[in-house]
């Protein structure tokens, strides 16, 4: 038996397995109502794809999914059930925030491969550091997981962004630097744009090899989402800051 | 989040803020992210050819002040030490020192792989023969 209390991945339930009967009239329940009478179910730790019934792929059809999260939550609200048992009312409150979870996970592409990632085993931070234990165990230099290249102007950029914060706090702004800065921006944002389109790329191969691929060719695809979320994470960190910069103050 | 004293003391006072002529023979420049959070840390030494001792390094850091703390206290730590002796510190001891929460080991990660660079392109710099040396047999961290 799956303990319904436990949080971590590996105790999900899948589809199959959440076959039990509704607790009011016994028949064979149904995810979150019992499509017999129609009562509450209590609720079931499934993972966010699970829990709307969606396969473990990445190309989502976000207006389906909308369609979905509003019916259900129209008709899991906690003010439907003010007159129900107390136990329904827990369950309804939930099911609510787990539909809720859910729904913001999958609706947004960056978010929905990370989880899925997860879900699929890999653990950055994990790897990181067994990365760095098994450098200083040979000797070796660890591998950066983004480019060198990406690293310098990640960093040469940070540079920039200083120099202008320290302008600007002296009141004496240095138009061409702005300039520089801006336009540095404008490349950074394309970068970013383009690797939303990568991504979306191997969400199609992923969305494949679910169906027919080895788990070979599976893990070679979670290797480049994870590959292109990193370096996204830096462009996005990025973006961020060079935008709270060049709107600060002046 | 709450930081600990020592991370609040080197993050309002870093030590050995600054950069080197990366260019010199004598420097080592290490660049390391942590895709994670978007952090970047750029760690130099400078080693004396005779004795192979640190005599100075230096550290530019944008992340969080954990990142900051954790690569300021690299740089008082591998001063004065060989570069053998550097290769052994560890990111725990760093966790350690500074008491960093876990979810704040990864920066101390950071820094012992900022070392490491900044040791290896010091060595490949010099010609040292084990700068690339191939991973031994049997050392590798199983999965």
């Amino acid at each position: 038996m799956a303990n319904p209390e436990a949080k971590s991945g590996s105790s999900l339930i899948m589809p199959g397995d959440a076959t039990s009967t509704c607790w009011s009239c016994g028949t064979m329940r149904a995810e979150h109502f019992c499509s017999a009478c129609g009562k509450v179910q209590p609720p079931v730790p499934v993972d966010y794809f699970t829990f709307f019934g969606l396969p473990r792929k990445l190309s989502v059809e976000v207006t389906g999914l909308e369609r979905e999260f509003y019916q259900l939550s129209r008709k899991l609200h906690p003010d439907l059930y003010s007159g129900a048992e107390a136990r329904e009312q827990q369950w309804s409150l939930e099911q609510s925030s787990q539909l809720n979870d859910a729904y913001r996970t999958l609706k947004d592409p960056i978010k929905r491969t990370e989880y899925l990632l997860r879900l699929e085993g890999v653990e950055l931070e994990e790897q990181s550091k067994s990365a760095t234990e098994q450098a200083r165990a040979s000797g070796q230099v660890k591998k950066q997981v983004v480019p060198p290249d990406l690293l310098e102007e990640v960093f040469d950029l940070n540079m920039q962004l200083e120099e202008l914060r320290m302008q600007k706090k002296l009141g004496e702004d240095d138009p061409s630097l702005i300039e520089e800065i801006g336009r540095q921006k404008l490349e950074l944002e394309e970068k970013h744009e383009a690797l939303l389109e990568e991504l979306k790329r191997d969400w199609t191969e992923w969305d494949h090899a679910v169906d027919s691929g080895s788990e070979e060719e599976r893990r070679k695809i979670r290797d480049k989402m994870v590959d292109v979320l990193n370096r996204r994470n830096y462009l996005r960190n990025l973006v961020r800051d060079v935008n709270e910069v060049l709107e600060s103050g002046s | 989040m709450a930081y600990s004293d020592k991370v609040l003391d080197h993050y309002s006072n870093p030590r050995n803020v600054g950069s080197m002529d990366k260019n010199s023979q004598e420097v080592g420049t290490g660049l390391v992210g942590a895709p994670e959070c978007g952090d970047v840390m750029k760690l130099q030494i400078k080693v004396n050819p005779q004795t192979q001792v640190i005599e100075d390094a230096k550290f530019k850091t944008f992340g969080c002040g954990s990142a900051i703390a954790s690569s300021s206290l690299a740089t008082e730590w591998v001063k004065g030490k060989t570069v053998e002796e550097a290769l052994q510190i560890k990111n725990t001891e760093i966790v350690k020192e500074l008491s960093l929460p876990p979810v704040k080991i990864h920066c101390s990660v950071l820094a012992e792989d900022a070392i490491r660079a900044a040791i290896h392109d010091w060595k490949k710099k010099n010609g040292s023969a084990n700068a690339n040396a191939p991973v031994p047999a049997g050392s590798q961290a199983s999965h």
